[in-house]
């Protein structure tokens, strides 16, 4: 045996001397990176399931009002679309979340009864609803949820509602609505005359041109003929939404205050570790150390914790991922599958906790004095 | 007159703002190749004196020069203490988590020498002090005299000129310790490494070529 001593052999020495200490300290920053991995990852496939609702139905374009306050447009915006030569159909919809049952509420969407969109969805039983009348179609996923099928009558906010059909949407977000005619919805959320958004399916781009050039062109296009209006491409619409927008925040939010905890977790360990070790730290300096050795590797120390917390975490996230996954109501818009990107990100993040987490410690024990510390028992 | 390789020029080291002055003015010059014995009551300014000639700290007033360079200034103390000193301990100031070999190769690392060649180096070392049966041990597996050897060692490892020991046979028994002072002049013989020795035994204070003698911070003429 060689029994060659490198820097990183004696980090690991370091780290394995408090086995406990360590692996109680990579569990705080492992949860804390779990967290991390499961809420970002779910939020990512959110949106991915939010875009699918676009590319499915071949949505180019949404069309929202401008202001924030004043999320609604005006049903009569239709018909101006529609004069518009890049476009080829536009139609009307509101989607908002309602209360179906107590412990069940869906995405609800009001939809014209000829809308395009209805090209992605696959009817599995019964047929489409009617404009006009109090009719609702469900997705698969809800209807075995309410244990509703054609025929069946279903109660919103006090309104009687005949379910006439069951589909199978081209998004995971589809499977777990309720669609149902646009007027009704109007009249359910007292909306009368107005709409969410509009759906733009645009001409196909003509030759010689490249589809983001077009899709710049519609775009002003329709905001220059409708100016308090903006005109929204489907990627752009699918990562900026109200829904998406909340999801990516809560996760990001809650991994952030989890990340913290970690962090002081770690830095609360190698400041523990500088302190007992202040003897050896200077007998290291006594021995040729130079200052920023010293601070290598206490900084060391503290990134192999982050990193090994963020390897801990992306299997626990996986984990996280792979019930979600299973689970009913989640398994159509979760894959247990974790982007690569993800994983870089996160364990670069880790990493960056584990060296911010550091920092401290690895100065205090730079700057301490060797003869003050030889002389520290 | 060729010049010393250590030169201490009216040196004061003062603790507590002033109130403890443990060093007050101290000359002295070592010749390369020297041995030197340093002792003196407790309290007086030995170990004081030695972190200074060591680099490991510096004078409040007064300058340590060597080979003419100021500790401190012309010449880094880091670079000073890696390249050109060796200390040793009296409590020996192992790595409890680093084998024997391992210890030895630790202020290698400050060094840049190949991963290899540190721990040839380390073994070669071991060897020469009498350990090439305990060189995977830990310092809990080795008696204090082995460890003190081991400790040796370490000192040797960047292939100092100068060697500071500060009370090394100060946890021994006499058996051992004349084992240890035999270990040190034999280095300092064959090597012609400069060493100095802070001790309480005057039996090592008289076995070493020239002895000063330590009392309240200065050196007894
Ligand atoms: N960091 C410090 N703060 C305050 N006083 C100190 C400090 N270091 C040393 N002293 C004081 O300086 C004086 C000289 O100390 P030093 O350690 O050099 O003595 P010594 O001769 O080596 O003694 P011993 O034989 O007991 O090792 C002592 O009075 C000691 O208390
Ligand atoms: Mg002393």
């Amino acid at each position: 045996m060689a029994y060659q001593l490198s820097f990183s052999g004696f980090v690991w020495r370091n780290l394995w001397r408090r086995r406990l200490r360590t692996l109680l300290t990579l569990c705080g920053i492992g949860v804390a990176i779990g967290a991390f991995v499961g809420l970002v990852g779910f939020s990512s496939a959110f949106e991915q399931a939010w875009l699918r609702i676009y590319t499915s139905s071949g949505t180019d374009i949404a069309v929202i009002q401008r202001t924030f306050l004043n999320t609604s447009v005006d049903e009569s915006v239709g018909a101006k679309l529609r004069a518009l030569p890049v476009v080829a159909q536009a139609t009307p919809m509101i989607y908002n979340v309602m209360d179906l049952t107590p412990d069940v509420n869906a995405l609800a969407y009001g939809w014209k009864a000829d809308s395009y969109e209805f090209e992605s969805l696959h009817i599995l039983s019964g047929r489409r609803f009617s404009d006009g009348k109090p009719e609702v179609m469900l997705g698969d996923l809800l209807a075995e949820d309410l244990k509703k099928k054609p025929g069946d009558t279903l109660e919103i906010q006090d309104s009687p509602f005949k379910v006439v059909g069951v589909y199978h949407g081209g998004s995971a977000l589809e499977a777990d609505a309720v669609i149902m005619p646009l007027d009704q919805l109007q009249q359910l959320s007292s909306l009368q005359g107005k709409v969410s958004t509009f759906h733009v399916r645009l001409r196909p781009t003509p030759p010689g041109e490249s589809p983001e050039q077009y899709l710049k062109y519609a775009q002003a296009q329709i905001e220059a003929s409708l100016p308090t209006l903006r005109a929204v491409p489907a990627a752009e619409r699918a990562s900026n939404n109200e829904f998406v927008r909340l999801a990516h925040a809560s996760a990001w939010g809650t991994s952030s205050i989890a990340l913290l905890i970690g962090i002081l977790g770690i830095a609360n360990t190698m400041a523990m570790s500088v302190f007992e070790r202040t003897r050896e730290l200077g007998i290291l300096r006594a021995l040729g150390w130079k200052r920023w050795q010293v601070l290598m590797l206490i900084q060391m120390e503290a990134a192999v914790l982050g990193l090994g917390g963020g390897l801990l975490g992306i299997a626990l996230g996986w984990c996280a991922l792979h019930v979600l996954a299973a689970l009913p109501q989640t398994a159509s818009i979760v894959s247990a599958h974790v982007a690569l990107p993800l994983l870089a990100e996160t364990l670069g993040i880790a990493l960056l906790a584990g060296l911010i987490a550091g920092a401290v410690p690895a100065w205090r024990g730079a700057q301490l004095s060797p003869v003050e510390a030889l002389r520290c028992d | 007159m060729t010049s010393p390789l250590l030169e201490v020029r009216s040196a004061c080291k003062s603790y507590d703002e002033g109130r403890i002055e443990a060093l007050r003015g101290v000359d002295l010059s070592i010749a390369a190749g020297e041995y030197m014995a340093i002792s003196g009551a407790s309290g007086s300014g030995k170990s004081t004196l030695l972190h200074l000639l060591g680099g490991l700290d510096r004078p409040t007033s007064g300058e340590v020069l060597f080979r003419n360079s100021g500790l401190g200034s012309a010449m880094d103390l880091d670079t000073y203490r890696s390249s050109y000193v060796g200390f040793i301990f009296q409590a020996f100031h192992l790595m409890p988590t680093l084998r024997a070999i391992e210890n030895v190769q630790l202020p290698m690392l400050s060094l840049s020498r190949s991963r290899f060649d540190r721990a040839a180096r380390a073994r070669e070392l071991l060897s020469e002090l009498g350990l090439e049966h305990r060189m995977e041990q830990y310092p809990n597996q080795l008696s204090a005299g082995e460890r003190q050897r081991v400790a040796i060692a370490r000192a040797l490892a960047n292939d100092p000129q100068i060697l500071l020991a500060d009370e090394p046979t100060g946890n021994l028994d006499s058996v051992t310790s004349a084992r240890i002072m035999e270990i040190l002049t034999g280095i300092h013989m064959r090597r012609g490494m400069t060493l100095v020795v802070v001790t309480h035994d005057n039996a090592i204070a008289d076995s070493a070529a020239r002895q000063i003698r330590i009392r309240d911070g200065k050196v007894e003429a």
